[in-house]
Formats: C-alpha cells, sequence, structure tokens
C-alpha cells in the first residue's frame, strides 16, 4: 500500500526518478509543509516497513503464508538436532505430529506445490515409524480431501499427545516464544491446536527409547468412548477366572473321583503321583475370589454332561502337560505342524479345536473346510450324510463371499465361519449343516471367536464396531464401538468378562461385555493389528500385527510392559501363550515360528524361581532396578537399544532381534497362519506351502 | 507433481464428448483421481491383509471397490495374470492395454475338459520338539534356514579411522589461567540482575516459572556478557560448596548449559574454568546426600544423581563439539581424566560411571575402541564381586555394567552413521576390512570370540543384545588387540 502510495505521488512530483526513499522523503517534506501531521505519520510508519527498493520487508512469517510452515517446521528441527543429547529423543517425538499439521495446514489453505514440496522433503524423516500415514496422507492434495478423509478429519479433530519431561517441555516453551517470529508462532499454534502435551514426572535419560517405536500413550486416542486414559481413573476390572457354579464342581469332582479309582487299578505302579482330584483342587478349581467377577455376571445355559466330560479332560491335560517353565530361560515347547497343499493361496484362516483333533479353514472361495487331523471320519449322526463312507474332511458351503474367520466352539460341537458377505454363520460339526445365519454387521466381517465357554461369541468388522452374540439369539448382544477404524481381531479373556479388539487404528480396546463400555485402551503399534493373545491367568496380553512387532501389556494397569522384534519385516498372524504363560509363540507371513521368553525385560519373576539368577540376572535384573514393575518404562528403556542418532535417513536393512527371542523355527515356503498351545502344552500350527512362492 | 498426468483426464473427457477442458480443472480433477486410487487401494490392502496373501489381486480391488460403494469392475476377476501390452503412437507416449484375446467359442467346447486340480490336503510334521528342529525332510536343512534368516552381516567398516586415533594421546599439560585484565565496573542494573538471577536460581522455594524465566533469560538475553566471568564464578563456587546438594548441582549445570547457549556470549575463554564444576558432577564421589545415592528407597532405584551425571556427560559433549577443534588439548585432557578415574579400582563405582559415560560423550566412538574396549574385561574384576555380592553397592555395579554396555553399542551406531555418510564409497572399503568373522564361524564361537574381548559379564550381556552389528563391530575393534 505504502509503495502504491508513493508511486502515485511520483507521477505528480515528477522529480528525477530517485529511489523510492528519496521519494518518501519529497512526499513526507511536502506533507509537514502543508501541516498533513496525520498523514505524514502514517506515511512514515508504513514506509518504514520497506526494503530500499520499496518492497516491504517480510518480518514475519505470517506473510509468507506458502513458505511459512517450511521454515518453522525446519527451524524446529534444526533446534532440536543442535540441543543436547538427552533432551533429543524427547523432542523429536513432537517433530511428526508438527509436520502433519504443518502439511494439512498447507493443502487446507491451497498451496498445492509448496505442500508437496514440504511432504517429499521431510516425510523420510518419520518413514520409520509412522510409514503407514505417510503413504495415507501423500494422496491428499486438495482442500477438499481433508474434510473427505478419514485419516485427515482423524488428525485435525483429535489431539496428538506427545508426553515430555518437565525440563523439555519448559525448554522448548520458551524456545518457541522467543522465537515466535521466525515460526515459533507458527509452532505454538499448531501445538495449541491440535496437540496434547503432557508433563510427566521422570527425568529425560541419555539411553533413549528405540526411534521408530511409539511411546506409550502417544498418538491421538480415541475420542468416541469419552473416557480418560489416564492411569489414575481407570475403570476398575477384575482378572480372575469366572468361578465355578457348586453343583457343576462337586459334579465334576465326583466324576473325577471315579476316574482316580479306575486310574488306581489300572495304573501299572503309581505312574501319576497326582491324582486327578489334588490337581483338579489345586489348580484348575475356580472359586470366588476377590479378583473374580460375579458368576452371574455372565449368564451361561445349564451345564450338562458334555461340560463335565470337557471339565474332566482338562484336568487330565493339565496333569499330563510338558513343563515349560524354568530357570533362568522356560523350557522350548515342542510344535506340530500341519501344512495345507494345493490350496493356491486359498486359505485364508485356520482354527483348531481344543483338544487337536479337528481343524477348519475358511476359503476365499466362500467355504468352510473342516479336516480330521486325528485321521478318524467326520461321522454325520444323519445317516445318509455319512454314505457311502464317512468323509475325513468336509465342506461346509453358504456363504457368498471369501470367508476370513473360523472359530470351534470348546465343546467341538459348533464350527463359526465370518466372511465378506458381511455374516456370520453357525454350523453344527454334529451334522455338517448350517444352523443360524447371523446378520447385522454392515461391511465385511473380518474375525469371529467363541468365548471361552461356548455360547457366546464376538465378532469384528470392517464397519469399525465388534459385536457380540449369543447363539441363541440373532441379533447382537451388545455393539462395541469406538474403534476409529477397522477392527481386525477379537478375542475374549478367559473368564469371559472381557473381549479385546485389535484395530487398523493401531490400537486395541478392551471391553466390559456387562455395559458394552471401553475400559482401557491400548497404545503404541504403528501399524493395524492382526494378532492378539491372553496368558491363561488372564493378566498378561500380547498383540502383533502389519509393523511386525509383538508388544506384551499388564491389562490391569493398561501399560506396555516390552516390545519384542525379530519377525522381520511381515506380518505376525498369530499369537499363543503357553499353559504357564512362560512360553509365547507366534507365526506369520515370514515362513516362521518364533519362540519368545515372556518373563524376561518385564521385571516379573519367572514361574518357578523368584529371582532370575544365572545369565538373565544382569539384564532383568538391570530392568528392574529402573522400576519397571512401577512404571513397566523400564524395561523398554533396557531392550530399546539407543540407536537415536541422527534422523537415520538410511533405512534400517536388517531387524535386530530383541534379547528376548528364543529359537526361531523355519517351515519351507509356508507362512504360518495359526499357533494355538493345546492344554497339554502341545503347540499346533497350521500353514499353506506355497511352493511358487519366490 | 502428481502422478497422474491432466493429459489423461483431457483424453477422456474428450472420449466421452466433453472438449475443451480447461487445464486447471484437468489439473484438479488428476489430482483427486490419484485420491482415489490411493483410497480404493487402502482399501484392497485390507482385503489382501486378512486373506493372509501378500500379493494383491483382481479379487481385492473389487472388493475394496464394493465396500466404497463403486461398481465393480467386472472382466477382471481372473484367476490368471493379467498381461499389458504396449501401443506407442508416433511420438506421443505409450499406450497400455490388457491383452484379451478372442476366444473361438467352437475350439472352446470342444477343446478337452481342463485336469481337475488337486483337492486341498494336509500334512502334519514335527516342527520343533522341545525347541529343537528335528532334520525330517518337512523342515528346511539349516542351510536353507541360515539363508532364510539373512543374518549375513553387513560390509565391514573401516579401520581408517586409526590414525586419529593418536590425537588422543596427551601432548601438553598448560593449563590455561585467566586474569582480569581490567578492572570490572558493573552498572548496578547488571548487579541487580546478577543477584535476582543467582537467587531465584539456587532458592528451592521459587516455583519453576520463574526458575525457567531466568534460565530464558541467561539462554537468549544480549548484553550480558559483563556477567558472564561472575556466572562462571558463581558456578564453581556453588558446585564446589553444594556437593551435598543434588538440587543446587542440577541447576548449576542448567546455568551453564544456559551459557553455553547464549549466543552473544563470548565463552571460550572461559571453557577452562566451567569444565571442572561439570567433571564435579560427572565424576564426583558422592553427588547428593548420602541417603539419596543409596538404594534405599525402592521406588526410586535409579538414584537421581545419574541423570545428573548424564547430564553433565551432555554438557561435556556439547563443549568437545564446539570448542574441540580450537583448543587442542581440551579432548586430551578430558579424555586423560576421565580415564585415571576409570582405571582406579579405588574410587567407587559412580565415578566409574561417570567417567564411562564421559569417555563417550567426549571422544565418541573411538574413545570407547580405543580406551573403554580394552579394558572392559579387565574392569570386570572390580564390579564382578558387587553384583554377585548382593550387597548395598550391587544396584551401583549394575548401572556401571549398564553405561558400558550403553557405550559399546556406540561402536555400531556411528558405524552406520559413517557407512550411511560416505556411501558408496563404504562398500569398497567393506572388502578390504579386518578379520570379518569366517562365515562358517558358529554363533559358539563368534560368542567366544566376544567374550575373550570384552570379558564374561559384559560379553554375555552384549551378547544377549543378539545384535549381529554390534557384535561385529566389536569383535573387529577387540582384533586388532587380541
Amino acid at each position: 500500500m505504502a509503495s502504491q502510495g508513493s508511486s502515485a505521488t511520483t507521477g505528480a512530483g515528477a522529480h528525477a526518478a530517485g529511489s523510492p526513499q528519496a521519494l518518501n522523503q519529497i512526499v513526507i517534506e511536502y506533507l509537514s509543509k502543508k501541516g498533513y501531521a496525520k498523514t505524514e505519520a502514517m506515511l512514515r510508519v508504513e514506509s518504514a516497513h520497506t526494503d530500499h527498493e520499496g518492497r516491504p520487508i517480510l518480518s514475519n512469517l505470517d506473510d509468507q503464508p506458502d513458505v511459512k510452515y517450511e521454515k518453522a517446521y525446519s527451524h524446529l528441527k534444526n533446534w532440536i538436532e543442535n540441543s543436547l543429547d538427552i533432551y533429543k529423543p524427547e523432542l523429536r517425538r513432537l517433530l511428526f505430529p508438527v509436520f502433519v499439521h504443518s502439511f494439512l495446514q498447507l493443502v487446507k489453505e491451497g498451496y498445492m506445490a509448496p505442500s508437496q514440496k514440504f511432504f517429499e522433503a521431510h516425510s523420510v524423516e518419520h518413514a520409520t515409524a509412522h510409514a503407514d500415514d505417510l503413504m495415507k496422507l501423500k494422496a491428499i492434495s486438495l482442500p477438499q480431501h481433508i474434510d473427505d478423509d478419514h485419516l485427515a478429519r482423524l488428525y485435525r479433530e483429535n489431539k496428538y499427545k506427545v508426553n515430555f519431561s518437565k525440563t523439555t517441555s519448559n525448554l522448548l516453551m520458551h524456545f518457541l516464544e522467543e522465537t515466535s517470529d521466525n515460526g515459533g508462532g507458527v509452532i505454538l499454534r499448531i501445538i495449541n491446536d491440535h496437540i496434547e502435551m503432557r508433563t510427566t514426572a521422570g527425568r529425560p535419560t541419555m539411553f533413549g527409547e528405540e526411534e521408530g517405536i511409539l511411546g506409550e500413550d502417544e498418538g491421538i486416542t480415541g475420542h468416541t468412548s469419552g473416557r480418560p486414559e489416564s492411569g489414575a481413573t481407570l475403570p476398575v476390572i477384575k482378572l480372575g477366572p469366572l468361578p465355578m457354579a457348586p453343583e457343576f464342581m462337586t459334579d465334576v469332582e465326583d466324576e473325577l473321583r471315579d476316574e482316580d479309582a479306575m486310574g488306581v487299578e489300572n495304573a501299572v505302579g503309581g505312574e501319576y503321583n497326582v491324582t486327578l482330584l489334588d490337581e483338579f483342587q489345586k489348580k484348575i478349581k475356580r472359586e470366588e475370589t476377590e479378583e473374580s467377577p460375579m458368576r452371574d455376571q455372565i449368564p451361561l445355559p445349564p451345564y450338562t454332561g458334555v461340560d463335565i466330560e470337557r471339565e474332566v479332560r482338562l484336568v487330565k491335560e493339565s496333569r499330563d502337560k510338558m513343563k515349560l517353565s524354568g530357570a533362568p530361560a522356560p523350557a522350548l515347547p515342542s510344535v506340530l505342524m500341519y501344512t495345507f497343499h494345493n490350496t493356491h493361496d486359498g486359505l485364508q484362516c485356520v482354527d483348531f479345536s481344543e483338544d487337536g483333533t479337528i481343524a477348519a479353514g475358511g476359503f476365499a472361495e466362500s467355504y468352510v473346510r473342516v479336516f480330521s487331523i486325528k485321521g478318524t471320519p467326520l461321522v454325520s449322526i444323519i445317516p445318509a450324510e455319512n454314505l457311502p463312507v464317512a468323509p475325513k474332511t468336509r465342506r461346509l458351503i453358504g456363504h457368498s463371499g471369501p470367508i476370513y474367520g473360523v472359530s470351534i466352539s470348546p465343546d467341538k460341537k459348533y464350527l463359526l465361519s465370518c466372511s465378506e458377505d458381511k455374516s456370520v454363520r453357525l454350523w453344527s460339526l454334529d451334522t455338517y449343516t448350517a444352523l443360524v445365519s447371523y446378520k447385522g454387521h454392515d461391511s465385511p466381517v473380518w474375525d469371529v471367536r467363541f468365548g471361552p465357554y461356548g455360547h457366546y461369541f464376538a465378532t469384528a468388522s470392517h464397519d469399525h464396531t465388534a459385536r457380540l452374540w449369543s447363539c441363541d439369539h440373532i441379533y447382537p448382544l451388545r455393539i462395541f464401538s469406538g474403534h476409529l477404524d477397522d477392527v481386525d481381531t477379537v478375542i475374549f479373556h478367559p473368564n469371559s468378562v472381557y473381549v479385546f479388539t485389535g484395530s487398523t487404528d493401531k490400537t486395541i480396546r478392551m471391553w466390559d461385555i456387562q455395559t458394552g463400555n471401553s475400559v482401557r485402551l491400548f497404545t503404541g503399534h504403528t501399524g493395524l493389528v492382526m494378532a492378539l493373545a491372553i496368558s491363561p491367568d488372564g493378566k498378561w496380553l500380547a498383540s502383533a500385527g502389519l509393523d511386525s512387532t509383538i508388544m506384551l501389556w499388564d491389562i490391569a494397569s493398561g501399560k506396555r510392559l516390552k516390545t519384542m522384534r525379530g519377525h522381520g519385516k511381515t506380518s505376525i498372524y498369530s499369537l499363543t501363550f503357553s499353559m504357564e504363560g512362560t512360553i509365547l509363540l507366534s507365526g506369520g507371513a515370514d515362513n516362521t515360528v518364533r519362540c519368545w521368553d515372556v518373563a524376561y525385560g518385564t521385571g516379573a519373576p519367572t514361574a518357578d524361581a523368584p529371582e532370575a539368577v544365572g545369565a538373565s540376572s544382569s539384564a532383568a535384573a538391570a530392568a528392574g532396578a529402573t522400576g519397571a514393575l512401577v512404571s513397566g518404562e523400564g524395561s523398554t528403556k533396557s531392550d530399546g537399544a539407543s540407536t537415536s542418532g541422527a534422523p537415520n535417513k538410511r533405512k534400517r536393512t536388517e531387524i535386530v532381534a530383541t534379547p528376548d527371542h528364543l529359537q526361531v523355527f523355519y517351515t519351507k515356503k509356508s507362512p504360518v497362519y495359526k499357533v494355538l498351545f493345546t492344554h497339554k502344552n502341545l503347540c499346533l500350527a497350521a500353514s499353506a506351502n506355497m511352493p511358487n512362492a519366490p | 507433481m502428481s502422478l497422474w498426468n491432466g493429459d489423461t483426464i483431457k483424453d477422456v473427457s474428450e472420449s466421452v464428448g466433453v472438449a475443451n477442458l480447461s487445464e486447471d480443472v484437468a489439473k484438479n480433477l488428476a489430482m483427486d483421481v490419484e485420491y482415489r486410487i490411493h483410497q480404493v487401494l487402502q482399501e484392497a490392502l485390507k482385503f489382501m491383509h486378512h486373506a493372509k496373501r501378500t500379493t494383491l489381486g483382481t479379487q481385492d480391488i473389487s472388493n475394496a471397490l464394493r465396500v466404497l460403494d463403486v461398481e465393480p469392475l467386472y472382466g477382471y476377476e481372473s484367476t490368471r495374470p493379467l498381461r499389458f501390452g504396449e501401443a506407442s503412437l508416433g511420438q506421443a507416449q505409450p499406450i497400455f492395454y490388457v491383452e484379451d484375446d478372442e476366444v473361438d467359442f467352437e475350439k472352446l467346447i470342444n477343446a478337452p475338459l481342463p485336469k481337475v486340480p488337486r483337492d486341498v490336503t494336509f500334512t502334519g510334521h514335527w516342527l520343533a520338539v522341545e525347541g529343537v528342529q528335528p532334520a525330517i525332510p518337512q523342515n528346511p536343512t539349516p542351510s536353507e534356514a541360515a539363508r532364510l534368516s539373512e543374518t549375513t552381516p553387513k560390509g565391514a567398516s573401516s579401520n581408517t579411522t586409526l590414525s586419529a586415533a593418536s590425537t588422543l594421546n596427551p601432548t601438553t599439560n598448560e593449563t590455561v589461567t585467566i586474569k582480569p585484565l581490567v578492572k570490572h565496573v558493573l552498572s548496578k542494573e547488571l548487579q541487580l540482575y546478577f543477584e535476582r538471577i543467582s537467587t531465584s536460581i539456587t532458592d528451592e522455594s521459587t516455583t519453576d516459572t520463574i526458575r525457567n524465566a531466568a534460565l530464558a533469560s541467561l539462554r537468549n538475553d544480549p548484553g550480558l556478557h559483563q556477567l558472564l566471568p561472575y556466572f562462571v564464578q558463581f558456578i564453581s563456587e556453588k558446585t564446589t560448596h553444594g556437593l551435598r546438594n543434588l538440587f543446587t548441582l542440577t541447576q548449576m549445570m542448567s546455568l551453564t548449559h544456559a551459557l553455553l547457549e547464549n549466543e552473544s556470549f563470548f565463552i571460550e575463554p572461559y571453557v577452562s574454568s566451567l569444565i571442572p564444576p561439570i567433571l564435579t558432577c560427572l565424576i564426583g564421589k558422592h553427588l547428593g546426600s548420602i541417603t539419596s545415592s543409596t538404594s534405599s528407597d525402592p521406588h526410586s532405584q535409579t538414584p537421581a544423581h545419574y541423570a545428573l551425571r548424564d547430564l553433565s556427560a551432555s554438557l561435556l559433549k556439547l563443549i568437545c563439539k564446539r570448542f574441540g577443534d580450537s583448543s587442542h588439548t581440551l579432548k586430551p585432557r578430558l579424555t586423560r581424566t576421565c580415564l585415571k578415574h576409570f582405571l582406579d579400582p579405588a574410587k567407587p563405582l559412580p565415578t566409574h560411571y561417570g567417567s564411562i559415560i564421559g569417555l563417550a560423550a567426549i571422544g565418541g566412538r573411538e574413545a570407547v575402541r580405543v580406551l573403554i574396549l580394552p579394558n572392559t574385561k579387565l574392569y570386570e574384576t572390580v564390579i564382578r564381586p558387587e553384583i554377585e555380592d548382593d550387597g548395598a553397592r550391587k544396584n551401583e555395579a549394575e548401572m556401571c555394567l549398564r553405561a558400558l554396555v550403553g557405550v559399546i553399542k556406540l561402536l555400531e551406531e556411528e558405524e552406520e552413521k559413517e557407512e550411511g555418510a560416505a556411501g558408496g564409497n563404504a562398500k569398497g572399503k567393506g572388502k578390504n576390512g579386518v578379520t570379518p568373522t569366517t562365515p562358517g564361524a558358529t554363533a559358539e564361537e563368534v560368542k567366544a570370540k566376544l567374550i575373550s574381548i570384552l570379558g564374561e559379564l559384559v560379553g554375555e550381556e552384549v551378547w544377549r543384545l543378539r545384535r549381529e552389528g554390534l557384535v561385529k563391530a566389536v569383535v573387529e575393534a577387540g582384533g586388532m588387540k587380541v
């Protein structure tokens, strides 16, 4: 404006075309001579902001909207890289949300070329931890996309949480305020609008966490459940086992007494020194305790002979199981691998029955196939079905889309399957026919799982919800909604009172099936969660997914105990705990089954040795010393190698296994779809052979 | 800018009868098309993941279109791979199309039936028996497994850095003393400022905000350098007299940090006066009150003074980075002090801890390689009895062990960085690098080697990290000494 004004007077003045300053001088002289004091003052003020060519000086970044984010971001990054080593790891965590919002803001304001340039220049820095989101954000190029795109909305409507220690956040705030003209202001605005900075009591440390792993609670957490996520107000949960009905218990005890008597008659010289009854009373019996939920919370149908039979079998198996505990490292399990051939990549999911006699596979060709893995024919109770001879494998046809999940009920009488056709079907394993089709989901159903006592089952779907059903109702009993993206996998807690879901939004939620509320939220994965497992004592949760890391969580506190790495860069499909909870097995797309030491680095004593001794002593104790039991932070510190040097431009070519990785078993070109520990501590695994794979 | 070309949009629009599409519209549409393609791909990927496949198929795309409420593309759901043909029209861009042969109906009917595919079957085998993979044909052979694991170590680093080690040799032993050349006249304002700052920083009762404001002012305000010697003096005084007060020490280190950060200070002449307080905080015998340094409190098992030591080490690193080049005696002197403390078994363990992280901070990888690595094995004799014995000093010894392992990790990290910087150059060096662990060497041999270099305790610990590169780096660095 000032330059316009001066150029207008230039023409009138027609003086020798001097520099704009000279012109201004002339005009000012003129104005003061005429006594236009106000106009003169105005001109003085305005001309102060022009350089010698008469162009306005852009002192404030806000006047250059197309590059201000770029400048501000680089400004912040430079500062972080030049700060003291002990602050760097914490400060670096801020860069990603600032990056995302700078980018989105640029797009929103319609600066397409600058936004693309900005993205290209800086996205590399975040590729390790946020590759997924980057890929999705990359597609956003028009302002309309921001309101349209799921992920962009997620970022803009929710606050991104970052944890800082007090000193660090003070440093940062002062820096931003000091340099508010050079970009600090821009960053501050982003922080105020979209980022929640939480200060934690801890001190910054030298040996920081590993790059590429998000801190706990970091990032955007779900908002729809409207629950506070902080540790102080976590809803109370009861993780104890579901108590048995007293009558049921006496019945089982009677049965066991009979069995024991028979055993004494048949036993060859005191083969078993523990009677079944003892075993039952010591380990299996579930009475009401402080920790256990009320029995009437989960109404189950009255028990039958089959239930007693199953309980007796469980007691027997528990007594005869292989012991997989011990110090310093637990004994390694045996794995029985079932490899499926000629599937042409059509096999999509597998489940085993609890006793390991049958397996069911869901196929892309819309059918479920039941295999007798013991070799006994699958006899239907309909005589005509067994002609000419009862087959050893049966096909269940009914779905109209690929099958994504199958689950066999604990009593081996029913089978559930879920499909792309949005329905869940219940099949009888007595007649091998369809019984019910459950319709309710709005989108393909990704997973289905029977509860630990049968009767109830849970489903996970593309429509962002998980649902709880009982076999005798065709509508869902509960709808668990709160995940911000697809729900990919679902699992019951051993006491049947809670359901855990893993989602594409990279979180895991724990739901109370009574209230339908989300009671815990576990955040930290950097890819979608494909597999969950809960330790048999109901205290710990293991999760894994596309980011090829396994995380171990303490359910009660909702804290991460440790992260286990080693599965290459491929997805993990299945997890299972041994009966003692000492060993975790995982199977994945890298054609391996891997064996993990659960207790290592968690600060928890191993089952038989109250204090870790020998080789693992120093590391485990060091982890304990940093307060792993209290906060769970220590363990990540001790196992997380400090690779936080300068931003790692080069992609890491190898994945380094964490120290708790005990053993790896390779298969021949067969991705492992399912691993499952039986009650005897034998691990069953299923894989599909891909002879043509590269 | 976008992968999708605006010309394509124009071609399409012409084909549906919209001529003269403006450039802007075409560009915008192109970007939108790209976005939609991404959207479809994202959905399709979900279907691929849930089918537990690693290749995306046409079926996944149709499923994705269906959940996005778009009519699927028909005619592509074939099990045989799509073949793309290419046709070029003169100078124009090549055009790609799906090869779709015309099928003679007659021929198709008369053709013999295709072979019935083999039924899905399964076989069971022992993948592992009590943790051991049996050598049966169903399992991959050990050599196959080794190939699968792809644990081939990366190219070895060069040993060209050896010459740099010589700089660590102490050369001179002169001490720099600073004498005020002129009498200082401090203005009243400055005196007041100094008083305010010093009390607010050292007074535990002031609120955080005030303290932070004080530090922030020191960090940024120009025109304070008259006060600089006073602050330096203040720091060394407070540090000497406040050894029992962890709060004061930490504040002094923050103050030092703030002074180093302020760009308007010409701090270089004062560096040598700043170093003693920092060293005190790094390798002091007993920092903080006696009660807080023992591990009596089960909840704070890492006593606070370790955090102070970490902070001091960071400061040393900053100083070495900034002034190490201009004052060539600086690094050797610091290194020698730290090394002396590290190698003196009579010193208390927290001092050892400080000197270990100090050495790593000052000299980086080279210091670790030349000074710490050869001594690790010997040092084990110092901490081993403490770790095994469950006494009061177990905790301290473990902190030392952790620090050792922590700095040994530097060996690998920085190597990686160098490699990254050197780019293709590094590869050439890797070939004639030193003693690559022979491919045939079993894990046990490598482990034995590692232990022979590092000693059992640290060796075991490093081994347990299972980091191939690290082990290799250590073996290499130690290889010259063994």
